[in-house]
């Protein structure tokens, strides 16, 4: 079954295409994470898919509900927690108030345990809040009803390393009782950890979905070599090497730094075994091969902006 | 149900109180220097020396009983004109103001239709209306039974009873202004521009050949001086206030649904 469906979803803002012709689906049970960079139109799908701006062509169904049918919507509501990029709520009241309102409106099922999980400061009013202590009652109210579906609009934003982990970990057990997620994020580390599958987005556009796995093999390897004598550049010239980068210090004399090395890192895509055995022949110091940050894997296949 | 106008209702609790005690002062004050100008000025001597303008204007009928003394300076300046302004101004901020500050996303995002939404906030404004006038008419009947004039208990309760139609009417300006603009402050500017501009409209056109656009406005159908002059009670204008009030929840109702906000 599909929790969320998209069929050519597009905002036409007219001098701005928001979301352009956007169709894919997250299946019941996924994490599924929407990447894209600050103002790919991430917020602008949230919004669409939750009923707060129509779409000006395409169509969207949340929990097998039409989002275009207000009545069929909030009955979805019943079943989905949202936190949004910014959360808000009335500056006057206290967390508790707020608590109390939610619970009295959707219901509160667990709201306890969340309490102690994300542990907001209840009897303050919420115009003394940090921005984490924000984000913490968010969660706490985007949960507390235990809903099938969460759609979470840049989850950690705000929150301290500490929270960002515990979250991580409530997220994951959350899955594991087969809650649905959708969350967006420009941070590609915590999709990686978190999610199965990932759509990225950028200028409204869909530019793939691929299982977070495929994204990582694709990434390839982060290689570090390190010799003490000198290895020939050309025992690189194999498939898969990229972005190469060498050094040789000044006191190795007789050594033509473009044809040698000493030190040198690049990411590697191609077959493991054909690098080490390519290496063998030579004494190596160090060597380590570690997974690629997903930031230069984005960037390699999707062309370079800086902010993700 | 209820449960968005039960939260809202209660924030109010506490304003409501501090502008009954406003207006509780403004009363007092009235019908303190009451006595001082009803022992200076014989008949409407007062009143001749107002500009004609300002008596057309705040629909001045005679000064010389406290009854008429209060409908010019308590409920058509303080009730018709300023509550009028406060609550089409309150109004202004119910909508837009949630979508000013980024409140209105987590609200929606609970099982709520925007219908019922609007509709239990703007009920919420209920609560300050009707405060204010339970606890206006014993402090302006107590204050004239202090300085010794009698007045009709039933024709202040009505004065005010019949001022809560009204004040909704007020209201209901201001809400259509929330559903419009997503700013505030441009909402509220825009609620007692009109609101004020109707006003003026309703008693500038009064004895002109324009005297019918007056029956338009709100300020048309409530009348504090038949009300404590006469004791003449116009129910029917009490439901063509409801009616509009009614008019105007709709039309925000029907504009909210379709906004993208």
């Amino acid at each position: 079954m599909t929790a969320i469906e998209l069929e050519g979803l597009t905002k036409d803002y007219g001098e701005v295409l928001a979301n352009d012709g956007l169709t894919f689906s997250v299946d019941t049970g996924e994490v599924f994470g929407y990447l894209g960079p600050n103002g790919a139109g991430k917020t602008t799908t949230i919004r669409m898919l939750l009923g707060f701006i129509s779409p000006t062509a395409g169509s969207g169904r949340v929990l097998g509900h039409d989002i275009q049918d207000e009545r069929a919507l909030i009955e979805a509501k019943r079943q989905i927690g949202y936190l949004s990029d910014e959360p808000g709520f009335d500056e006057q009241a206290t967390g508790d108030e707020i608590l109390e309102l939610h619970a009295a409106v959707k219901g509160d099922e667990r709201s306890d345990e969340l309490l102690e999980l994300f542990d907001p400061p209840m009897d303050r009013k919420i115009r003394e809040y940090s921005r984490g202590n924000v984000q913490k009652l968010g969660l706490v109210t985007t949960f507390m009803h235990d809903p099938e579906l969460v759609i979470l609009d840049e989850p950690t934003s705000g929150l301290d390393p500490l929270m960002k982990q515990r979250f991580a970990e409530f997220l994951r057990r959350e899955k594991e009782n087969g809650v649905t997620v959708f969350f967006s994020s420009h941070i590609l580390s915590e999709v990686r950890r978190l999610c199965d599958r990932v759509g990225i987005i950028r200028s409204g556009e869909l530019v793939t979905i691929e299982p977070i796995e495929t994204l990582l093999t694709r990434s390839g390897k982060a290689v570090r070599i390190q010799s003490e004598a000198p290895i020939p550049l050309t025992v690189l010239d194999i498939d898969g090497v990229h972005d190469l980068e060498t050094s040789i210090p000044g006191d190795v004399a007789d050594v033509d730094p473009d044809s040698a090395f000493t030190e040198c890192t690049f990411t590697y895509t191609g077959d493991i075994n054909r690098l080490l055995t390519a290496l063998s022949e030579y004494e190596l110091l160090d060597l380590s091969i570690e997974e690629a940050p997903l930031e230069d894997v984005f960037l390699r296949f999707y062309g370079g902006e800086n902010d993700v | 149900m209820f449960e968005f106008l039960r939260y809202d209702g209660r924030k109010r609790i506490k304003g409501s109180l501090y502008l009954s005690v406003g207006l509780a002062v403004l009363a007092g004050m009235i019908i303190w220097i009451y006595p001082s100008f009803r022992d200076t000025f014989d008949e409407d001597e007062l009143l001749a020396a107002y500009p004609q303008e300002i008596i057309q204007l705040f629909d001045v009928q005679t000064m010389t009983s406290l009854e008429g003394f209060l409908a010019f300076e308590l409920y058509v300046f303080g009730w018709v004109i300023l509550l009028g302004l406060y609550f089409a101004y309150s109004a202004a901020g119910v909508i837009a103001d949630e979508i000013d500050r980024g409140r209105m996303d987590s609200l929606l995002a609970m099982p709520v239709s925007r219908r019922r939404l609007l509709t239990e906030k703007f009920a919420a404004l209920g609560v300050p209306i009707v405060i204010v006038n339970l606890l206006l008419p014993p402090v302006v009947l107590g204050g004239g039974w202090l300085i010794g004039e009698s007045m009709s208990v039933m024709d202040v309760f009505a004065v005010h009873l019949l001022s809560i139609p009204y004040l909704f009417a007020c209201a209901g300006i201001g809400l259509i202004c929330s559903v419009a603009f997503d700013r505030s402050a441009i909402a509220q500017r825009v609620a007692l521009g009109v609101t004020f501009a109707l006003f003026l409209m309703q008693s500038v056109l009064q004895g002109t050949d324009y005297e019918a656009i007056g029956a338009l406005t709100p300020m048309e159908y409530f009348n504090p001086n038949e009300i404590l002059l006469e004791g003449t009670y116009d129910l029917g204008n009490a439901v063509i206030l409801l009616a509009m009030t009614v008019l105007f929840v709709v039309i925000s109702q029907f504009w909210f649904v379709r906004k993208d906000i």
